[in-house]
Protein backbone atom coordinates (compact mmCIF):
# COMPACT_ATOMS: atom_id res chain seq x y z
CA UNK A 1 0.00 0.00 0.00
CA UNK A 2 2.51 2.08 0.83
CA UNK A 3 5.34 1.65 -1.98
CA UNK A 4 1.20 2.19 -4.67
CA UNK A 5 1.10 5.44 -2.87
CA UNK A 6 4.96 6.06 -2.97
CA UNK A 7 4.48 5.03 -6.81
CA UNK A 8 1.57 7.13 -7.95
CA UNK A 9 3.38 10.42 -6.08
CA UNK A 10 6.65 9.56 -8.31
CA UNK A 11 4.70 9.14 -11.55
CA UNK A 12 2.54 12.64 -11.16
CA UNK A 13 4.60 14.40 -8.98
CA UNK A 14 5.31 17.30 -10.78
CA UNK A 15 1.38 17.55 -11.79
CA UNK A 16 0.67 17.22 -7.74
CA UNK A 17 3.14 19.53 -6.61
CA UNK A 18 1.65 22.12 -8.89
CA UNK A 19 -1.93 21.07 -7.72
CA UNK A 20 -0.76 22.10 -4.27
CA UNK A 21 0.59 25.50 -4.80
CA UNK A 22 -2.56 26.20 -7.09
CA UNK A 23 -5.14 25.23 -5.02
CA UNK A 24 -3.65 27.57 -2.34
CA UNK A 25 -4.12 30.30 -4.30
CA UNK A 26 -7.18 29.40 -6.12
CA UNK A 27 -9.78 28.15 -4.72
CA UNK A 28 -8.75 28.49 -0.92
CA UNK A 29 -6.79 31.59 -1.13
CA UNK A 30 -8.81 33.99 -3.16
CA UNK A 31 -11.79 32.87 -1.60
CA UNK A 32 -10.23 34.29 1.80
CA UNK A 33 -11.51 38.05 0.19
CA UNK A 34 -15.25 37.33 -0.10
CA UNK A 35 -14.93 35.50 3.28
CA UNK A 36 -13.35 38.37 5.15
CA UNK A 37 -15.16 40.81 3.58
CA UNK A 38 -18.45 39.26 4.42
CA UNK A 39 -17.84 38.54 8.24
CA UNK A 40 -15.97 42.30 8.66
CA UNK A 41 -19.19 43.44 7.26
CA UNK A 42 -20.35 43.80 10.57
CA UNK A 43 -18.41 46.36 11.39
CA UNK A 44 -18.48 47.89 8.21
CA UNK A 45 -21.45 47.43 6.89
CA UNK A 46 -23.91 50.09 8.86
CA UNK A 47 -21.44 52.37 6.94
CA UNK A 48 -23.28 51.65 3.75
CA UNK A 49 -26.56 53.38 5.45
CA UNK A 50 -29.13 51.41 3.96
CA UNK A 51 -31.04 50.05 6.43
CA UNK A 52 -33.80 48.39 4.85
CA UNK A 53 -35.94 48.15 7.87
CA UNK A 54 -38.59 50.36 8.91
CA UNK A 55 -37.12 52.94 11.32
CA UNK A 56 -39.92 52.97 13.52
CA UNK A 57 -40.24 49.25 13.62
CA UNK A 58 -36.98 49.18 15.28
CA UNK A 59 -37.14 52.54 17.58
CA UNK A 60 -40.56 50.98 18.96
CA UNK A 61 -38.45 47.68 19.79
CA UNK A 62 -35.86 50.34 21.47
CA UNK A 63 -32.80 49.33 19.13
CA UNK A 64 -31.03 51.44 16.83
CA UNK A 65 -30.73 50.39 13.30
CA UNK A 66 -27.36 48.25 13.05
CA UNK A 67 -26.88 47.91 9.51
CA UNK A 68 -24.15 45.84 10.02
CA UNK A 69 -26.25 42.83 11.23
CA UNK A 70 -28.17 43.51 7.98
CA UNK A 71 -25.53 43.71 5.84
CA UNK A 72 -24.24 40.67 7.16
CA UNK A 73 -27.45 38.73 7.08
CA UNK A 74 -28.30 39.88 3.80
CA UNK A 75 -24.95 38.15 2.53
CA UNK A 76 -25.37 35.00 4.09
CA UNK A 77 -28.59 34.73 2.77
CA UNK A 78 -27.34 35.58 -0.67
CA UNK A 79 -25.03 32.65 0.14
CA UNK A 80 -27.42 30.33 1.31
CA UNK A 81 -29.59 31.28 -2.01
CA UNK A 82 -27.26 30.24 -4.11
CA UNK A 83 -28.15 26.90 -6.54
CA UNK A 84 -26.45 23.42 -5.27
CA UNK A 85 -24.61 25.33 -2.61
CA UNK A 86 -23.50 21.61 -0.83
CA UNK A 87 -21.61 20.80 -4.39
CA UNK A 88 -19.69 24.10 -4.16
CA UNK A 89 -18.94 23.76 -0.85
CA UNK A 90 -17.55 20.00 -1.72
CA UNK A 91 -16.21 21.03 -4.74
CA UNK A 92 -14.61 24.44 -4.53
CA UNK A 93 -13.60 24.33 -0.70
CA UNK A 94 -13.63 21.38 1.07
CA UNK A 95 -11.64 19.01 -1.58
CA UNK A 96 -9.31 21.61 -2.40
CA UNK A 97 -8.60 22.63 1.27
CA UNK A 98 -8.08 19.22 2.31
CA UNK A 99 -5.99 18.50 -0.44
CA UNK A 100 -3.81 21.01 0.22
CA UNK A 101 -3.96 20.70 3.77
CA UNK A 102 -2.87 16.58 3.22
CA UNK A 103 0.10 17.08 0.83
CA UNK A 104 0.94 20.14 2.62
CA UNK A 105 1.94 17.86 5.39
CA UNK A 106 3.51 15.46 3.52
CA UNK A 107 5.49 17.90 1.91
CA UNK A 108 6.39 19.94 4.95
CA UNK A 109 7.72 16.82 6.68
CA UNK A 110 10.05 16.49 4.22
CA UNK A 111 11.76 19.55 5.70
CA UNK A 112 13.99 20.23 8.65
CA UNK A 113 14.05 24.05 9.54
CA UNK A 114 16.75 25.53 10.73
CA UNK A 115 16.55 28.79 11.76
CA UNK A 116 18.47 27.87 14.93
CA UNK A 117 22.12 28.61 12.87
CA UNK A 118 20.69 30.24 10.43
CA UNK A 119 18.50 33.10 11.17
CA UNK A 120 17.79 35.05 8.24
CA UNK A 121 14.29 36.56 7.51
CA UNK A 122 13.63 34.42 4.64
CA UNK A 123 14.25 30.93 7.23
CA UNK A 124 11.71 32.47 9.72
CA UNK A 125 9.24 33.01 6.73
CA UNK A 126 9.60 29.07 5.09
CA UNK A 127 9.35 28.15 9.56
CA UNK A 128 6.61 30.29 9.76
CA UNK A 129 5.00 29.07 6.35
CA UNK A 130 4.88 25.47 7.89
CA UNK A 131 3.97 26.51 11.72
CA UNK A 132 0.72 28.26 10.12
CA UNK A 133 -0.09 25.91 7.98
CA UNK A 134 -0.28 22.91 10.79
CA UNK A 135 -2.36 25.77 12.48
CA UNK A 136 -4.36 26.14 9.51
CA UNK A 137 -4.92 23.00 9.03
CA UNK A 138 -6.76 21.94 12.67
CA UNK A 139 -8.20 25.38 12.77
CA UNK A 140 -10.19 25.06 9.35
CA UNK A 141 -11.05 21.45 10.77
CA UNK A 142 -12.77 23.25 14.07
CA UNK A 143 -13.92 25.86 12.22
CA UNK A 144 -16.18 23.81 9.26
CA UNK A 145 -17.07 21.54 11.99
CA UNK A 146 -18.53 24.04 14.53
CA UNK A 147 -19.96 26.92 12.08
CA UNK A 148 -21.19 24.45 9.22
CA UNK A 149 -21.93 21.10 10.82
CA UNK A 150 -22.79 22.28 14.61
CA UNK A 151 -20.29 20.00 16.60
CA UNK A 152 -20.40 22.37 19.80
CA UNK A 153 -17.05 20.78 21.18
CA UNK A 154 -19.20 20.61 24.88
CA UNK A 155 -20.24 24.11 24.82
CA UNK A 156 -16.92 25.20 23.42
CA UNK A 157 -18.64 26.43 20.34
CA UNK A 158 -22.16 27.25 19.99
CA UNK A 159 -23.67 26.71 16.68
CA UNK A 160 -24.40 28.71 13.55
CA UNK A 161 -27.58 29.52 12.76
CA UNK A 162 -28.03 30.88 8.88
CA UNK A 163 -31.28 32.26 9.56
CA UNK A 164 -29.58 34.31 12.68
CA UNK A 165 -26.43 34.87 10.80
CA UNK A 166 -25.20 37.54 13.21
CA UNK A 167 -26.15 36.69 16.34
CA UNK A 168 -25.39 33.18 16.20
CA UNK A 169 -22.05 34.77 15.19
CA UNK A 170 -21.83 36.33 18.25
CA UNK A 171 -23.21 33.66 20.51
CA UNK A 172 -20.21 31.70 18.83
CA UNK A 173 -17.73 34.10 20.35
CA UNK A 174 -19.30 35.29 23.29
CA UNK A 175 -21.04 32.51 24.68
CA UNK A 176 -18.44 30.39 25.24
CA UNK A 177 -17.67 27.97 28.69
CA UNK A 178 -14.03 29.48 27.77
CA UNK A 179 -14.96 33.04 27.43
CA UNK A 180 -14.89 35.45 24.95
CA UNK A 181 -11.72 36.95 25.48
CA UNK A 182 -10.45 32.89 24.84
CA UNK A 183 -12.19 32.40 21.54
CA UNK A 184 -11.42 36.13 20.20
CA UNK A 185 -7.93 35.28 20.73
CA UNK A 186 -8.14 32.04 19.21
CA UNK A 187 -9.89 33.29 16.23
CA UNK A 188 -7.32 35.91 15.77
CA UNK A 189 -4.20 33.99 16.38
CA UNK A 190 -5.36 31.43 13.66
CA UNK A 191 -7.24 33.39 11.13
CA UNK A 192 -3.99 35.67 11.11
CA UNK A 193 -1.77 32.55 10.75
CA UNK A 194 -3.48 31.63 7.72
CA UNK A 195 -4.02 35.60 6.34
CA UNK A 196 0.30 34.88 6.54
CA UNK A 197 0.00 31.64 4.99
CA UNK A 198 -1.55 32.73 2.06
CA UNK A 199 0.26 36.03 1.71
CA UNK A 200 3.85 34.34 1.50
CA UNK A 201 2.14 31.58 -0.35
CA UNK A 202 1.04 33.61 -2.72
CA UNK A 203 4.50 34.89 -2.88
CA UNK A 204 6.41 31.72 -3.37
CA UNK A 205 3.99 30.51 -5.55
CA UNK A 206 5.40 33.10 -7.89
CA UNK A 207 8.16 31.86 -7.81
CA UNK A 208 7.76 28.08 -8.10
CA UNK A 209 5.10 28.73 -10.98
CA UNK A 210 8.83 31.13 -12.58
CA UNK A 211 6.99 34.34 -12.60
CA UNK A 212 9.00 36.02 -10.48
CA UNK A 213 12.58 35.39 -11.76
CA UNK A 214 14.73 38.67 -10.61
CA UNK A 215 15.54 39.63 -6.95
CA UNK A 216 13.79 42.96 -8.14
CA UNK A 217 10.33 41.41 -9.41
CA UNK A 218 10.53 39.00 -6.34
CA UNK A 219 11.03 42.41 -3.90
CA UNK A 220 8.16 44.13 -6.03
CA UNK A 221 6.39 41.07 -5.85
CA UNK A 222 6.58 41.03 -2.25
CA UNK A 223 4.80 44.53 -1.78
CA UNK A 224 2.19 43.27 -2.97
CA UNK A 225 1.79 40.32 -0.98
CA UNK A 226 2.37 42.42 1.77
CA UNK A 227 -0.07 44.86 0.88
CA UNK A 228 -2.51 41.96 0.03
CA UNK A 229 -2.16 40.37 3.98
CA UNK A 230 -2.12 43.35 5.50
CA UNK A 231 -5.44 44.46 3.97
CA UNK A 232 -6.73 40.82 5.05
CA UNK A 233 -5.10 41.05 8.67
CA UNK A 234 -7.31 44.37 8.96
CA UNK A 235 -10.30 42.73 7.79
CA UNK A 236 -9.92 40.06 10.70
CA UNK A 237 -9.45 41.55 12.85
CA UNK A 238 -12.73 44.18 12.54
CA UNK A 239 -14.61 40.95 12.42
CA UNK A 240 -12.95 39.44 15.60
CA UNK A 241 -13.72 42.33 17.15
CA UNK A 242 -17.14 43.21 16.02
CA UNK A 243 -18.49 39.52 17.14
CA UNK A 244 -17.25 39.68 20.01
CA UNK A 245 -18.86 43.00 21.03
CA UNK A 246 -22.12 42.40 18.82
CA UNK A 247 -25.38 43.03 20.78
CA UNK A 248 -26.70 39.34 21.12
CA UNK A 249 -30.36 40.36 21.90
CA UNK A 250 -30.88 43.53 19.55
CA UNK A 251 -28.87 41.60 16.37
CA UNK A 252 -31.81 38.93 17.18
CA UNK A 253 -34.25 41.20 17.07
CA UNK A 254 -33.12 42.61 13.97
CA UNK A 255 -32.91 39.56 12.17
CA UNK A 256 -36.47 38.75 13.27
CA UNK A 257 -37.76 41.48 11.52
CA UNK A 258 -36.11 40.93 7.78
CA UNK A 259 -37.25 37.28 8.64
CA UNK A 260 -40.62 38.07 8.84
CA UNK A 261 -41.34 41.35 7.21
CA UNK A 262 -42.03 44.90 9.45
CA UNK A 263 -44.45 43.02 12.00
CA UNK A 264 -42.96 40.48 12.59
CA UNK A 265 -41.04 40.95 15.72
CA UNK A 266 -43.65 41.89 17.51
CA UNK A 267 -45.92 39.06 16.42
CA UNK A 268 -43.09 36.96 17.84
CA UNK A 269 -43.08 38.53 20.93
CA UNK A 270 -45.94 37.65 21.60
CA UNK A 271 -46.44 34.43 23.52
CA UNK A 272 -44.77 35.17 26.33
CA UNK A 273 -42.69 37.96 25.52
CA UNK A 274 -39.42 36.49 26.13
CA UNK A 275 -39.34 34.68 23.02
CA UNK A 276 -37.36 37.09 21.36
CA UNK A 277 -34.94 37.45 23.68
CA UNK A 278 -34.17 33.55 24.96
CA UNK A 279 -32.62 31.45 23.13
CA UNK A 280 -33.66 27.61 22.97
CA UNK A 281 -31.28 25.35 24.58
CA UNK A 282 -28.95 24.32 21.36
CA UNK A 283 -28.56 28.06 21.03
CA UNK A 284 -30.82 28.12 17.79
CA UNK A 285 -34.08 30.58 18.18
CA UNK A 286 -37.31 29.36 15.98
CA UNK B 1 34.58 46.20 13.85
CA UNK B 2 37.75 47.82 15.44
CA UNK B 3 40.78 46.09 14.32
CA UNK B 4 43.13 44.65 17.08
CA UNK B 5 46.77 45.68 17.18
CA UNK B 6 49.33 43.73 15.18
CA UNK B 7 51.17 43.09 18.56
CA UNK B 8 47.91 41.96 20.63
CA UNK B 9 47.24 39.59 17.52
CA UNK B 10 50.65 38.29 17.43
CA UNK B 11 51.10 37.15 20.68
CA UNK B 12 47.60 35.42 21.01
CA UNK B 13 46.50 31.64 21.07
CA UNK B 14 43.27 30.31 20.13
CA UNK B 15 40.96 27.51 21.42
CA UNK B 16 39.83 25.10 18.53
CA UNK B 17 37.43 23.14 19.51
CA UNK B 18 36.73 20.16 16.97
CA UNK B 19 33.71 17.69 16.25
CA UNK B 20 35.88 14.63 15.66
CA UNK B 21 34.77 10.72 14.20
CA UNK B 22 37.24 8.12 13.59
CA UNK B 23 35.47 6.39 10.65
CA UNK B 24 31.93 6.29 9.03
CA UNK B 25 29.54 5.34 11.79
CA UNK B 26 31.13 5.52 14.71
CA UNK B 27 30.34 7.68 17.55
CA UNK B 28 31.61 11.50 16.99
CA UNK B 29 33.24 13.45 19.99
CA UNK B 30 34.73 17.40 20.76
CA UNK B 31 38.63 17.69 20.97
CA UNK B 32 40.15 20.77 21.99
CA UNK B 33 43.31 22.50 20.90
CA UNK B 34 45.26 25.42 21.71
CA UNK B 35 46.92 26.77 19.10
CA UNK B 36 49.33 29.68 18.56
CA UNK B 37 48.01 31.75 16.05
CA UNK B 38 49.98 34.11 13.47
CA UNK B 39 48.67 37.61 11.69
CA UNK B 40 46.97 36.03 8.65
CA UNK B 41 46.48 32.45 9.62
CA UNK B 42 43.91 30.86 8.37
CA UNK B 43 41.76 27.54 9.56
CA UNK B 44 43.92 25.25 7.22
CA UNK B 45 47.25 26.57 8.66
CA UNK B 46 45.90 26.07 12.29
CA UNK B 47 44.49 22.41 11.45
CA UNK B 48 48.20 21.89 10.40
CA UNK B 49 49.67 23.17 13.53
CA UNK B 50 47.27 20.99 15.27
CA UNK B 51 48.86 17.86 13.05
CA UNK B 52 52.25 18.99 14.11
CA UNK B 53 51.15 19.15 17.89
CA UNK B 54 48.72 16.67 18.46
CA UNK B 55 47.91 17.56 21.84
CA UNK B 56 44.51 18.62 23.44
CA UNK B 57 44.05 21.07 26.02
CA UNK B 58 43.97 18.20 28.58
CA UNK B 59 47.59 17.44 27.64
CA UNK B 60 46.74 14.08 25.95
CA UNK B 61 48.34 13.09 22.95
CA UNK B 62 45.78 12.77 20.31
CA UNK B 63 46.01 11.92 16.10
CA UNK B 64 45.94 15.09 13.77
CA UNK B 65 42.73 16.02 12.80
CA UNK B 66 41.90 14.51 9.25
CA UNK B 67 40.77 16.98 6.80
CA UNK B 68 40.18 18.18 3.24
CA UNK B 69 41.45 20.88 1.34
CA UNK B 70 42.84 21.64 -2.41
CA UNK B 71 43.27 24.95 -3.66
CA UNK B 72 43.61 27.28 -0.61
CA UNK B 73 42.14 29.94 -2.20
CA UNK B 74 38.69 29.69 -2.44
CA UNK B 75 38.18 27.97 -5.80
CA UNK B 76 37.80 24.01 -5.17
CA UNK B 77 35.44 23.89 -2.59
CA UNK B 78 36.77 20.76 -0.99
CA UNK B 79 37.73 22.29 2.34
CA UNK B 80 34.00 23.36 3.49
CA UNK B 81 33.12 23.28 6.72
CA UNK B 82 30.77 24.44 9.71
CA UNK B 83 33.07 27.24 11.74
CA UNK B 84 31.13 28.47 14.71
CA UNK B 85 28.07 26.53 13.48
CA UNK B 86 28.33 28.65 9.61
CA UNK B 87 28.75 26.96 6.57
CA UNK B 88 31.95 28.42 4.80
CA UNK B 89 35.36 27.29 3.41
CA UNK B 90 38.33 26.65 5.73
CA UNK B 91 41.15 28.37 4.01
CA UNK B 92 39.45 31.76 3.36
CA UNK B 93 38.39 31.64 6.80
CA UNK B 94 40.88 34.25 8.57
CA UNK B 95 41.14 33.92 12.28
CA UNK B 96 42.01 37.57 12.95
CA UNK B 97 38.48 38.26 11.75
CA UNK B 98 37.06 35.10 13.84
CA UNK B 99 39.10 35.07 17.04
CA UNK B 100 40.54 38.52 17.40
CA UNK B 101 41.34 38.44 21.13
CA UNK B 102 43.59 35.41 22.65
CA UNK B 103 41.95 32.84 24.62
CA UNK B 104 38.71 33.06 21.96
CA UNK B 105 37.51 30.06 21.18
CA UNK B 106 36.80 28.51 17.55
CA UNK B 107 34.45 25.50 16.93
CA UNK B 108 34.86 23.26 13.73
CA UNK B 109 32.42 20.52 12.57
CA UNK B 110 32.10 18.45 9.31
CA UNK B 111 29.24 19.80 7.09
CA UNK B 112 25.99 17.82 8.40
CA UNK B 113 24.52 16.94 4.89
CA UNK B 114 27.24 14.71 3.60
CA UNK B 115 28.57 11.46 5.65
CA UNK B 116 31.30 11.79 7.37
CA UNK B 117 34.33 9.93 5.94
CA UNK B 118 36.63 11.07 9.41
CA UNK B 119 36.94 14.50 11.54
CA UNK B 120 36.08 17.23 9.47
CA UNK B 121 36.40 15.19 6.13
CA UNK B 122 32.88 14.06 4.50
CA UNK B 123 31.91 12.32 1.44
CA UNK B 124 30.66 14.90 -1.07
CA UNK B 125 30.03 12.05 -3.88
CA UNK B 126 25.86 12.54 -3.80
CA UNK B 127 26.81 16.50 -4.94
CA UNK B 128 28.62 15.10 -7.77
CA UNK B 129 25.87 12.60 -8.64
CA UNK B 130 23.22 15.16 -8.88
CA UNK B 131 25.70 17.20 -11.71
CA UNK B 132 25.22 13.96 -13.71
CA UNK B 133 21.23 13.73 -13.07
CA UNK B 134 21.32 17.41 -14.41
CA UNK B 135 23.27 16.50 -17.31
CA UNK B 136 25.56 19.61 -16.37
CA UNK B 137 28.27 19.17 -19.79
CA UNK B 138 28.30 20.52 -23.15
CA UNK B 139 27.90 17.59 -25.38
CA UNK B 140 30.54 17.65 -27.90
CA UNK B 141 31.79 14.43 -28.07
CA UNK B 142 31.18 13.02 -31.29
CA UNK B 143 32.27 11.11 -34.64
CA UNK B 144 32.87 14.21 -36.78
CA UNK B 145 34.27 17.78 -36.12
CA UNK B 146 30.97 19.62 -35.11
CA UNK B 147 32.49 23.06 -36.12
CA UNK B 148 32.47 26.08 -34.10
CA UNK B 149 29.62 27.08 -31.49
CA UNK B 150 26.83 29.26 -32.00
CA UNK B 151 27.30 32.87 -31.59
CA UNK B 152 27.06 34.26 -28.05
CA UNK B 153 25.76 37.64 -26.57
CA UNK B 154 28.29 39.83 -24.36
CA UNK B 155 24.99 40.18 -21.98
CA UNK B 156 24.11 36.12 -22.18
CA UNK B 157 27.99 35.57 -21.15
CA UNK B 158 27.45 37.97 -17.98
CA UNK B 159 24.52 35.82 -16.40
CA UNK B 160 26.15 32.61 -17.71
CA UNK B 161 29.89 33.56 -16.23
CA UNK B 162 28.29 34.55 -12.70
CA UNK B 163 26.78 30.97 -12.95
CA UNK B 164 29.93 29.32 -13.98
CA UNK B 165 31.73 30.42 -10.54
CA UNK B 166 29.96 27.63 -8.85
CA UNK B 167 32.42 25.55 -7.12
CA UNK B 168 30.27 22.93 -5.98
CA UNK B 169 31.07 23.05 -2.51
CA UNK B 170 28.59 22.57 -1.16
CA UNK B 171 27.48 25.38 1.34
CA UNK B 172 24.11 25.82 -0.39
CA UNK B 173 22.99 21.99 0.21
CA UNK B 174 24.22 22.83 4.46
CA UNK B 175 22.22 25.19 4.68
CA UNK B 176 19.26 24.16 3.18
CA UNK B 177 16.40 22.91 5.33
CA UNK B 178 14.79 20.66 2.61
CA UNK B 179 18.07 19.00 1.81
CA UNK B 180 18.82 16.04 4.60
CA UNK B 181 21.95 13.80 4.70
CA UNK B 182 20.91 10.52 2.78
CA UNK B 183 23.58 8.14 3.94
CA UNK B 184 22.69 5.49 0.54
CA UNK B 185 23.15 6.22 -2.41
CA UNK B 186 19.67 4.65 -3.29
CA UNK B 187 18.62 7.01 -2.36
CA UNK B 188 19.86 10.19 -4.43
CA UNK B 189 17.80 9.98 -7.55
CA UNK B 190 14.51 10.80 -5.20
CA UNK B 191 15.90 13.50 -2.77
CA UNK B 192 15.96 17.21 -3.14
CA UNK B 193 18.47 17.71 -5.87
CA UNK B 194 19.71 20.96 -4.29
CA UNK B 195 20.54 24.62 -5.41
CA UNK B 196 23.85 23.78 -7.08
CA UNK B 197 22.49 21.48 -9.91
CA UNK B 198 19.29 23.40 -10.47
CA UNK B 199 21.33 26.45 -11.22
CA UNK B 200 23.84 24.39 -13.18
CA UNK B 201 20.60 23.37 -15.18
CA UNK B 202 20.14 27.20 -15.60
CA UNK B 203 23.68 27.06 -17.03
CA UNK B 204 23.46 24.77 -19.86
CA UNK B 205 20.43 25.35 -20.95
CA UNK B 206 21.54 28.98 -21.69
CA UNK B 207 24.72 27.34 -23.62
CA UNK B 208 23.87 27.66 -27.34
CA UNK B 209 25.55 24.28 -27.66
CA UNK B 210 24.45 22.93 -24.23
CA UNK B 211 20.86 23.49 -24.65
CA UNK B 212 20.64 20.49 -26.85
CA UNK B 213 19.78 18.56 -23.72
CA UNK B 214 17.44 21.30 -21.91
CA UNK B 215 14.29 19.18 -22.09
CA UNK B 216 16.59 15.97 -20.43
CA UNK B 217 17.82 18.06 -17.80
CA UNK B 218 14.47 19.92 -17.69
CA UNK B 219 12.83 16.39 -16.76
CA UNK B 220 15.43 15.68 -14.13
CA UNK B 221 13.77 18.89 -12.71
CA UNK B 222 10.34 17.93 -13.12
CA UNK B 223 10.77 14.74 -11.13
CA UNK B 224 10.68 13.38 -7.33
CA UNK B 225 13.78 15.66 -5.35
CA UNK B 226 13.54 18.37 -8.53
CA UNK B 227 13.13 21.93 -8.69
CA UNK B 228 9.58 21.33 -6.81
CA UNK B 229 11.10 20.57 -3.55
CA UNK B 230 12.74 23.95 -2.96
CA UNK B 231 10.80 25.69 -0.05
CA UNK B 232 12.08 28.91 -0.47
CA UNK B 233 13.54 29.37 2.41
CA UNK B 234 16.75 31.33 0.22
CA UNK B 235 19.17 30.26 2.60
CA UNK B 236 21.17 28.95 -0.37
CA UNK B 237 21.55 32.74 -2.06
CA UNK B 238 23.25 33.51 1.55
CA UNK B 239 25.51 31.26 2.12
CA UNK B 240 27.20 31.10 -1.40
CA UNK B 241 30.38 32.61 -0.92
CA UNK B 242 30.11 33.18 -4.79
CA UNK B 243 27.41 35.10 -4.64
CA UNK B 244 25.48 33.37 -7.27
CA UNK B 245 21.83 33.91 -7.82
CA UNK B 246 20.65 30.74 -6.73
CA UNK B 247 17.10 31.75 -5.93
CA UNK B 248 16.98 33.49 -9.44
CA UNK B 249 18.57 29.90 -10.99
CA UNK B 250 15.40 28.31 -9.01
CA UNK B 251 12.63 30.87 -10.64
CA UNK B 252 14.30 30.40 -14.07
CA UNK B 253 14.44 26.82 -13.72
CA UNK B 254 10.49 27.04 -12.43
CA UNK B 255 9.37 28.97 -15.42
CA UNK B 256 11.29 26.53 -17.01
CA UNK B 257 9.35 23.35 -16.47
CA UNK B 258 5.95 25.17 -15.95
CA UNK B 259 6.65 25.93 -20.17
CA UNK B 260 7.48 22.88 -20.29
CA UNK B 261 4.99 20.61 -18.94
CA UNK B 262 2.87 22.70 -21.22
CA UNK B 263 4.41 22.18 -24.12
CA UNK B 264 4.64 18.07 -23.05
CA UNK B 265 0.86 18.33 -22.57
CA UNK B 266 -0.23 19.83 -25.66
CA UNK B 267 2.43 18.50 -28.02
CA UNK B 268 4.56 15.70 -26.11
CA UNK B 269 4.63 12.14 -25.16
Amino acid sequence: MASTIAGFLDRHYFLLRRLHSLTGVLPIGVYLFPHLATNSSIVWGKLLNESKLPAGQLESLGIAAHAGVETFQHEVNFIHSLPGLVLIEIGLLWLPIAYHGLLGIYFAGTGRSNVDRYRYQDNWRYTLQRITGYIGVLFIFIHITSLRFGWTYWGLMPAFDPHAAASSTAQHFQQSTLGTTFIAAFYLVCVLALVYHFANGLWTAAITWGLTVSVHAQRRWGYVCGAVGLMLAGATVASVIGFSRLDIDAARQIEQVMRNGPAGAARHVEPGGSAVLSASPDGRDR
Amino acid sequence: MVAPTAEALQTRSVRFRIKRQDRPGRPWRWESFDVPVEPGANVISCLQWIAANPRTIDGRDSNPVAYDAGCLEEVCGACTMLINGQVRQSCSCLIDQYAPRDGDVMRLEPMSKFPVVRDLMVDRQRLFHALTRTKAWVPIDGTYHLGPGPQDTPQSQQVRYKLSECMSCGCCLEACPQYKLEEHESRWDKAFIGAHAISQARLFNEHGTGNVLASDRLETMIGPGGVSDCGNAQNCVKVCPKDIPLTESIAAIGRAVTIHSIRKFFTGK
